[in-house]
Parts: structure tokens; C-alpha cells; sequence
């Protein structure tokens, strides 16, 4: 759709169109950003000010005396991350193993998968909280891994059966008839070639966790917390502490984009399940 | 593949192997993971229905009653949990169409962009990637009615002066804006996507015959990309009922029910009332709905030659 558009106008127009794109998508994070670093005072001004001396007040305060965030982060890179670790692991395993099998059933498995990726948190949280307190796993780090590889194992096995089943077998039927294990394809030929579906499936994994708040919410205890919870817990029924708040919301957020935007040119087959591939 | 493995597990009866040894290798890379999601899917699964056919209790422990169809009874004659059920279609009607609409307008405008695509399209995406639950936050802070910056706008422009998250309609239409503004990213790139794989060469030839851009867009592009947009839809109305963060973190299902969507209802009911066998009542026709979705999903990969 290349030179589509003609006259000036029209170019204008376009131009215009990208600017009010770019303002409805950057305004709030700015304005997030920029509050973390306004002086307390001037947060809840009315009308909101917009030139004030930017201070590290709210940072300071994240990482010093009662209410340290520290914690909050240990445990949100711990259950992030070994939910993570765990599940792009089997991931890779399962993938390949359903990309390259044709049993009968096979669609029952590829179904039951992917409904397990789809099922309603709330529909999640309700059963395992029942069993994580009979089993001890409510309040630790522990049960926010399992109740996370609920969600980011049949991702995994889903996105990495579509990485894979893009690959042509004849490079490993090629490897096998030089006398290699079936192993030995996979882990020397199949899997180098679809490193940027394991970074892809990695990082959305690493996404959906750190961002989780439902299930943090409902298991986690006073050990076990994570950022998401610290920035809910700064709201009470007296006040909310907006610079602390938009201050632990850039933490969050900042790495997440960040991330997220190395993988960008994958992103489309990670997030549509594999049904859409990308450019 | 090799032939023999093939062969193999073609021929193998993938349950009734005796020996490990002569499991076919794509079993045993398949079983490992498969074990662990049984282990954390099926269990709960069970016990979800165990717990809808049951009274339970939480004092000291846990307690289960058997209470047959109780709940099920009283899910299908509960006007307040239909009444959610309306609003997740409401809520999830205004989400998707206005995220489908403003997605497709996005793509189409980077799309056309001469320069700086690759910016635009980073910039763009940048929302989704954040915590719903600062999502939510923030568009609190932003709609709070004495210092939020777009309440002041609207009052500035006089468009609103009331209390955004405090009154029934406007509560609606921020919590779905808020939503909209995380996942219209998503659709634009799923639509981003579609756009590029279009032939050239049919859009040169509208081009040349003197098909106008409008004309192109209306009879070639949209439904080219009919079926990139059906996946969109399917994504989000599955996510439309799995999150609720951003409700929970701003209006938390208030004021007066207005935001109450299905899933604030079943958190509410495990949570705040303990009425757990109820609640697992009203996650089982969640998740069924969920199936149905995912059925519609499978089929659309089949037809589109993705699901093998």
C-alpha cells in the first residue's frame, strides 16, 4: 500500500493522524514518569503543574527504611524468573515433540494445551488456593512458580510447537542420515535455529509473571510479595502516595518495554499463539 | 524425521507402551512437560468441579459438604451473576470494537509512514508490555477528579466535571478506555502483520486501474485481512475474561456494580464472602465459555493451514 495517498493534504493528514497515535499512547507514560520525580507537594496540585525541580525524593524512599522494595523485587525475579527458567525448558522439549509427532490424538493434546493458556484466572486462583493451603505452598515464592507455570508452560509449549513446526525436518533427516541421534538433531539443528522463538517465548513468559497481580494477590504472603502487590499496598482507605507509586510503576514498567521491544519482530507470532507470523 | 521414527510413532500405541525404551522419542520430549502441566492443570480442574458439586468451608481447615446441584442451581437463577454476564458482553463489545477500530487505524497510518516506522511502531507498542495493575493506577491518578491531568483537560474543555470513576457511566467508559489503551497496540501489530504479508502485486493492479485508496481499503486490504482480524478477536475475547486487574485496581467492580464483570464477581464471591462452592460454580461456566473460544481459535489455525 505503498504510495497510496497523493496530495498534500492527504499527507498532512497522515501526518496529523501519527501525531494524536503518538499523544494518546505517550501522555500517560510521560505523565507517570514525570510525577515519580515531582516534589511531593506539587503531585496533587489542581490545576497539575507542569515545570517543576525534579527530585529522587520518591526513589529514596522506595529503597530505604519500613517500606524497602527491595523484597518486592527479589520475589518478583525469583517467581518471574524460574517460572520462566522451567517453562521455556519443557517448553522446547514439548514443542518439538509436537511439532515433529503425528500420533492420534494428537489434537486432543494441541487443544487441551492451548485451553489451559486461555483458562479465566479467576477460574485458576479459586481451586489452587484451596490446595496451596492444604499443601503449605500459600505465601511462598514456591507457589507463585507453580501457579505461574499454569499459565507459562502451555504458552511455551504452544509458541515453541509453532517455532518449530516452521522449521523444515530435512535439515535433521539430513543430520540423522550422517549417523546423528534423534537427540543430537534436535539439540545441533533444530534448536540453534529457532533461538529467537526461545528469546521470544522467554521474555513474553518473563512478561506475563512480572506483570502478574491476580494470583500475586491471592497467594502471596508476607515473604513472598511482589512489585505489582507493593504498588497496589500504596493504595489505602485514607491516602495514596502518588510519587512512591509512579515511582515503583516506571520499575516495573521500564524493564518490561524494554524487553519486550528487543523481541518486537517476533512478537506477532508470540502473541497471537502462532496464528499470525510475522512480517 | 527419520522413516523409522515415523513408522514408529505411527504405528506405537501412545499410551500402552511396555517398555520406556521403545517409547518414540517425540513421546518422550513431549512427556516431561505434559506430566508437570497435568500435575498443575488437571488437579485443579477436578477439584474445581469437586468443589461446585460441594458446601466448602474454610473454618479450621477445610471442609467439604456435598451439596449436589446447589450452586448450579442457584448460579442459573441468580439475576446478579446473569446481570455480570451482560456487562463482560458490554464491557467486552466496547473493548474489542473500539480496539479493533482505532488497531486497524494505527496500522494503516504506520503503514503508510515514510519515515521512521521502526520508532513508531517500538513507541506504539509500548503499553502492552506494562502490569495491568499500574495500568490501573495510573489511569486512576490521571481520571482523579481534583489533580488528574486528563479530569482537567475534560473540565478545561468542558466535556466532563464529574467524578470519572465515581459515577456509573463514566466509571464504564474509563475502565474500558484504560483497556483500550493497553491491547490497541496488539491488534495494530497483528494488523501490521497482515498488512505486509498482502501482495504487492494485486494492490499495484487495483492501483493502476484507478482504484482509489479508500476503494483498495474497502475491497482488497479489509478483507484480505479478515483472517488476521477474526485471531485478533479471538485473543482479546479470551483475555476479556481472564484479566481483571485494572478493574480491580480502580473501581474494583463499583460504583453501585456498574464495572462488575464476571470475573470481579467470582474473586468477590471466593474472596470476600468465602462462598467457595458458589464461586467454583460460576469459574466452571467461565471456563467453559473459555472452551468455546478456544475451539473457535483451533479451527481458525486449522483453516489457516497453521495447526498441524
Amino acid at each position: 500500500m505503498t504510495s497510496a495517498r497523493g496530495g498534500v493534504g492527504s499527507r498532512i493528514g497522515l501526518k496529523l493522524l501519527l501525531g494524536v497515535i503518538l499523544l494518546w499512547t505517550v501522555v500517560p507514560l510521560v505523565w507517570m514518569v514525570a510525577s515519580s520525580f515531582k516534589p511531593a507537594d506539587e503531585l496533587t496540585a489542581n490545576p497539575p503543574s507542569f515545570s517543576f525541580k525534579p527530585t529522587l525524593d520518591h526513589y529514596n524512599a522506595l529503597f530505604s527504611g519500613g517500606n524497602n522494595i527491595g523484597p518486592y523485587i527479589r520475589n518478583s525475579l525469583l517467581a518471574a524468573g524460574l517460572s520462566t527458567i522451567i517453562a521455556v525448558a519443557l517448553g522446547c522439549l514439548a514443542g518439538y515433540g509436537l511439532a515433529r509427532s503425528h500420533f492420534r490424538g494428537k489434537d486432543h493434546v494441541a487443544f487441551w494445551i492451548i485451553s489451559q493458556r486461555m483458562a479465566p484466572i479467576a477460574a485458576v486462583v479459586l481451586p489452587l488456593f484451596v490446595i496451596f493451603r492444604f499443601t503449605g505452598l500459600l505465601g511462598s515464592v514456591w507457589g507463585l512458580i507453580v501457579a505461574y507455570l499454569t499459565f507459562n508452560l502451555p504458552f511455551a509449549i504452544w509458541i515453541m510447537n509453532a517455532f518449530f513446526a516452521e522449521l523444515h525436518p530435512s535439515l535433521e533427516e539430513a543430520a540423522l542420515v550422517d549417523g546423528a541421534s534423534r537427540w543430537q538433531a534436535f539439540r545441533k539443528i533444530a534448536l540453534p535455529l529457532v533461538l529467537p522463538g526461545i528469546a521470544t517465548t522467554a521474555i513474553l513468559c518473563l512478561v506475563f509473571s512480572w506483570n502478574d497481580y491476580a494470583f500475586a494477590v491471592t497467594f502471596s504472603g508476607p515473604t513472598s510479595q511482589t512489585l505489582p502487590i507493593a504498588a497496589s499496598q500504596l493504595v489505602t482507605q485514607t491516602s495514596i502516595d502518588w510519587g512512591q507509586l509512579t515511582a515503583i510503576g516506571t520499575i516495573v514498567v521500564a524493564p518490561m518495554i524494554f524487553v519486550g521491544l528487543i523481541v518486537r519482530k517476533w512478537l506477532v507470532t508470540g502473541l497471537t499463539l502462532g496464528a499470525v507470523t510475522g512480517e | 524425521m527419520s522413516v523409522t521414527a515415523e513408522a514408529a510413532a505411527a504405528r506405537a500405541p501412545v499410551t500402552h507402551e511396555p517398555t520406556r525404551r521403545r517409547l518414540p522419542f517425540e513421546i518422550k520430549m513431549l512427556a516431561p512437560a505434559l506430566l508437570v502441566l497435568a500435575a498443575v492443570s488437571l488437579f485443579p480442574f477436578f477439584y474445581i468441579i469437586a468443589m461446585s458439586l460441594s458446601q466448602v468451608k474454610l473454618i479450621g481447615g477445610i471442609s467439604f459438604s456435598w451439596a449436589a446441584l446447589d450452586n448450579w442451581s442457584r448460579l442459573f437463577g441468580d439475576g446478579a451473576v446473569w446481570a455480570s454476564w451482560v456487562r463482560s458482553i458490554v464491557y467486552f463489545i466496547a473493548t474489542v470494537g473500539l480496539e479493533l477500530f482505532l488497531g486497524v487505524t494505527i496500522a494503516l497510518a504506520i503503514h503508510e509512514a515514510k519515515r521512521g516506522r521502526n520508532i513508531l511502531i517500538s513507541v506504539v507498542l509500548m503499553p502492552m508490555f506494562m502490569a495491568p495493575v499500574i495500568v490501573g493506577l495510573l489511569g486512576r491518578f490521571l481520571t482523579d477528579s481534583t489533580y488528574g491531568l486528563y479530569a482537567w483537560i475534560l473540565r478545561s474543555l468542558h466535556l466532563y466535571t464529574g467524578d470519572i470513576l465515581g459515577t456509573k457511566t463514566a466509571a464504564f467508559a474509563a475502565v474500558t478506555l484504560m483497556d483500550v489503551w493497553e491491547w490497541t497496540p496488539l491488534i495494530a501489530l497483528i494488523v501490521l502483520a497482515g498488512l505486509a504479508s498482502l501482495p504487492r502485486s494485486v494492490l499495484e493492479a487495483a492501483a493502476v486501474d484507478g482504484a482509489s485508496y479508500w476503494g483498495r481499503l474497502r475491497y482488497i486490504v479489509v478483507p484480505m485481512l479478515g483472517g488476521v482480524l477474526i485471531v485478533a478477536l479471538l485473543i482479546r475475547s479470551m483475555d476479556a475474561l481472564r484479566y481483571f486487574d485494572i478493574i480491580t485496581n480502580t473501581t474494583n467492580g463499583g460504583p453501585a456494580d456498574a464495572t462488575k464483570i464476571v470475573p470481579i464477581r467470582l474473586y468477590e464471591t471466593a474472596f470476600r464472602f468465602f462462598d467457595l462452592g458458589y464461586a467454583a460454580a460460576i469459574g466452571l461456566s467461565m471456563l467453559f465459555v473459555t472452551i468455546l473460544i478456544a475451539n473457535g481459535f483451533m479451527r481458525v489455525m486449522k483453516a489457516r493451514g497453521l495447526a498441524r
